[in-house]
């Protein structure tokens, strides 16, 4: 089922978002061209190790360089290393650049708290509602605006959630607590959760399946088990999935209309009464 | 012959000294304390400084034991040791996931910290800078005092975090807030890594002070040995650098203890879902923000791997030299590539951070920077080679070892390509691809050219041969479990297996790596314990080996003109400096050395006198 090799290419996950190919392929132009300048500079090493080895009768040249040499050894680098660097940059703008973001089939939320990863979808207005850390309680995570109908109906999960498959889908990243690092090995994704920031990150999953969400930033004592799966599904399951979640949702919601819970209302901005000492009685 | 006449007087004083010792402390000059303890002697510091870090290696290595251990066996009871442990680090003798993350941070902060940076500077700076450059002692001796001193208080401080309530510091070597930003041991972290970075700037600006002020006659900048040079060059990050890592754990003082907010944003959470302490939290927006601390920490932490690295290129080339009795194939070339190495050194910290939200036009430029440190990398690769070629090369231990490093070096240096270019490091940051490349740096690199080192000069440092065979057996088991050790973790990284996770098997697609880390266990134990060679070797000979010869290597650095074991002051005659330290095989002598302290119109006879076994 496992099998060893010392070729380390053969180690990555499936990939199955629309860079990673071209992603892996940029590793492993890395990785021959670093192959290559590791097996010569050894090669010679051993080589020079060998036949320069101390030997009676054998003497060493009296020699204190040679700045052809060093022109040469110093331009060569230069230019394969700059070219690397630049020819690496295309790839960075793909991932990275807002510019570059493909415009968004779906957007969500996602927070890391110590330890666990939590999602906050549109829900049935398809719209994510206003948010600012000065509503962030314990209750509300995301920091949701109480005062903006779009976000009333917004469906938050936590540890497993679900996206379409072939759809551009952006992520607006951020943590409640300290930082964490939002890691899909199959997606050659990771970027840092960062309190107080909103980070984008975008992706497009190309093959459905169950795959796994990692932290990958030392966040606390439980860090190695802040695990999350990401189902991708087809168009059509996912509609059907997230129309249940809309449709639990709205008898929610409809419930509080009918029987008004002051815990389950959104949550007061915190201010003189900190929420802290409300949410540390959890 | 005068020199040997000298040198035996030399051996004389030196047993009366120990008589008087004997005898009543207040007859003699120096008291017991002032010699060995609070010792201003610059040979002194650089042994206090040797014995310190070799403790801390001992210390560093065996939390990296109990890490392999938990990786390979999770929730296994550590061998020999883990049912002494108390049960808040373990739990039936198994590392706790709180205890892994200290341990994985103590780890680092004591190798990083207290090992390789005190080794490299502490120890090397302090015994080779005056006695190659041909001086007494450092341009500040009490200084250079105070500089030792501050570690063992650091580390101290550091360590003590595993006695406070909490533990001890767990959020990373790099110790990011807002992970940080509270707890006791984060606190007596922070103060620790002030004070070894105070240590660091004194030592800085000594090494400094003494390299531009205190040369022997006729030594200009371009007649030191680059050892001196890296060492020099060195200290300019350091006095540059550590200021600002000083900054940066201040702030973070600030945040721990007065709560002020600096790292912290608006409205935290707690792990208890309450609200982390802040004063920005007044509901107005605003709040502190945590990326600014790791700018700060990775503008000093990047030239910190040149503080750990660049001292040791400088070693490695004057023992390559000395070993292939071969002149360094181009020495400007491999000063400016020094200088280029600390001079972008300052401006890459960013590739640190290509995952910390930072604008990616800034991780364009940070990329491109970084890569060009490839450069003067290769130049000096290409220039040790240029080095042994048409040499004639010995292999005793000190050249092994370099050799090694030069192996190692250029593993460890092609796999930093790889998290230079922003993409990739997407992908490979925080993955155990990185824990391989820092171990091919700073343990095979690093570290082999400290081992290369400490042989090198121990004959002059204690006036004893250490025991080749032994050396030689240390060197070759270090050298393949080292390999067998860190080279699968590339594998494994490329697999996508995280850094600082307590147990791997949480994720599925990890699962299948067990046997390699079970690989990489076996053998990370095998040389750990290989290092215990060195360690006797180290003591035995100390007491049991041979007497060591003024210049056993047949160098040609000044410091081989001082007795076998020079006492206080250095040096038994005037020294002045007629060449370079690398005429090897010169046509100006018989032999295949040519000292720098040789007068020209003397050369044949001068050098009769320091011949190897006469002493």
């Amino acid at each position: 089922m496992f099998d060893f090799s010392w070729n380390m290419l053969t180690y990555f996950p499936p990939g199955i978002s629309t860079y990673s190919e071209s992603l892996d392929d940029l590793f492993r132009l890395v990785y021959w061209i670093s192959a290559a300048i590791f097996v010569l500079v050894q090669i010679v090493l051993v080589t020079f190790i060998f036949k320069y080895r101390t030997r009676p009768g054998h003497k060493s040249i009296y020699y204190h360089g040679n700045n052809v040499v060093e022109f040469v050894w110093t331009l060569a680098p230069t230019v394969l290393f700059a070219g690397l660097g630049l020819y690496s940059d295309e790839m960075w703008k793909v991932m990275k650049y807002s510019s570059r973001v493909p415009s968004p089939d779906v957007e969500i939320d996602v927070v890391g708290q110590a330890f666990n990863w939590h999602v906050r979808y549109p829900g049935g207005d398809g719209i994510l509602g206003k948010r600012h850390a000065r509503y962030r309680t314990a209750q509300n995570l995301f920091g949701i605006d109480p005062t903006d109908i779009h976000g009333k109906d917004d469906i938050v999960l936590t540890g497993e959630f679900n996206l379409p498959i072939n759809k551009n889908v952006v992520v607006h990243l951020s943590s409640v607590d300290v930082l964490h690092s939002y890691f899909l090995p199959n997606f050659r994704i990771k970027q840092d959760a960062v309190p107080g920031s909103w980070i984008d990150v975008w992706f497009n999953g190309t093959k459905s399946g169950k795959y796994e969400l990692a932290c990958a930033e030392l966040c606390g004592s439980g860090h190695y088990a802040m695990r999350g799966v990401l189902n991708m599904q087809s168009d059509a399951d996912f509609a059907t999935w997230m129309d249940a979640k809309i449709t639990a949702k709205k008898a929610i919601l409809a419930a509080q209309v009918a029987n008004p819970q002051p815990e389950v209302a959104t949550p007061a901005p915190s201010s003189a009464t900190p929420a802290g000492e409300h949410g540390s009685s959890h | 012959m005068a020199a040997v006449a000298t040198t035996q007087h030399d051996h004389a004083h030196v047993a009366t000294h120990d008589a008087a010792h004997a005898h009543d402390h207040a007859h003699h000059s120096v008291s017991f304390i002032r010699k060995y303890i609070f010792s201003t002697d610059h040979k002194t510091i650089a042994k206090q400084f040797l014995s310190t870090s070799m403790f801390f290696l001992l210390v560093g290595g065996a939390f990296a034991l109990f890490i392999r251990w938990q990786l390979a066996y999770p929730g296994e009871p550590i061998p020999l040791v883990g049912k002494w442990l108390p049960d808040t680090l373990v739990s039936n003798g198994a590392v706790q996931p709180g205890f892994y993350t200290q341990l994985v941070t103590m780890h680092a902060t004591i190798m990083i910290f207290f090992v390789i940076i005190p080794m490299a500077t502490g120890a090397f700076a302090n015994f080779c800078i005056p006695l190659m450059i041909g001086t007494d002692d450092m341009a500040m001796p009490t200084v250079n005092m105070v500089s030792f001193w501050l570690v063992p208080i650091a580390g101290l401080t550091i360590m003590s975090g595993f006695f406070v309530e909490g533990g001890t510091a767990a959020a990373g070597w790099t110790n990011y807030p807002p992970l940080s930003a509270s707890g006791t041991g984060h606190t007596l972290w922070v103060i620790g890594v002030f004070l070894v970075g105070f240590s660091s700037i004194l030592g800085g600006m000594n090494y400094l002070a003494t390299t531009l002020n205190k040369r022997a006659k006729g030594m200009r900048m371009f007649d030191m040995p680059l050892t001196v040079w890296a060492l020099f060059i060195t200290s300019i990050l350091q006095v540059l650098g550590t200021p600002v890592l000083a900054s940066a754990v201040s702030l973070l003082f600030v945040d721990q203890v007065f709560h002020a907010g600096i790292f912290i944003p608006e409205n935290l959470l707690t792990s208890t879902g309450g609200l982390f302490p802040n004063g920005a939290n007044v509901g107005a927006g605003g709040g502190g923000q945590p990326v600014l601390f790791q700018h700060l920490f990775w503008f000093y932490s990047h030239p910190a791997v040149y503080i750990m690295i660049l001292p040791i290129m400088g070693v490695v080339s004057d023992i390559l030299a000395t070993f292939a009795r071969k002149a360094i194939f181009g020495y400007k070339a491999m000063v400016f590539a020094l200088m280029a190495i600390a001079f972008l050194g300052f401006v890459v910290w960013g590739h640190h951070m290509f995952l910390s939200g930072m604008s990616p036009l800034l991780g364009t430029t940070f990329m491109l920077s970084t890569i060009v440190i490839a450069v003067p990398s290769s130049i000096k690769i290409f220039n040790w080679l240029g080095t042994i070629w048409k040499g004639n090369i010995h292999f005793a231990t000190p050249n092994l070892n370099a050799l090694g490093f030069i192996s190692t070096f250029v593993c460890g240096g092609l796999s930093g390509i790889f998290m230079a270019i922003g993409p990739i490091d997407v992908y490979i940051h925080d993955t155990y691809f990185i824990v391989a490349h820092i171990h091919y740096v700073l343990f095979g690199g690093a570290l082999f050219g400290i081992f290369a080192g400490v042989y090198y000069w121990y004959p002059k440092m204690f006036g004893k041969m250490y025991n080749e065979t032994l050396g030689k057996f240390h060197f070759f088991l270090t050298f393949i479990t080292f390999n067998l050790c860190f080279f699968p973790m590339h594998m494994i990284g490329v697999g996508g297996h995280m850094r600082r996770i307590h147990d791997p098997y949480v994720y599925e697609f990890l699962k299948p790596f067990q046997p390699i880390n079970q690989f990489i266990t076996i053998f990370a134990i095998l040389m750990g314990f290989s290092q215990l060679i060195l360690i006797f070797n180290l003591l035995w000979s100390l007491k049991f080996g041979r007497t060591a010869p003024r210049n056993p290597w047949r160098a040609n650095s000044l410091e081989w003109a001082a007795p076998a074991h020079p006492g206080h002051g250095n040096f038994d005659r005037d020294i002045t400096v007629y060449r370079g330290p690398y005429e090897f095989a010169s046509p100006q002598s018989k032999r295949d050395y040519l000292p720098q302290w040789i007068r020209p119109a003397h050369v044949d006879a001068e050098q009769e006198a320091t011949v190897v076994g006469k002493h």
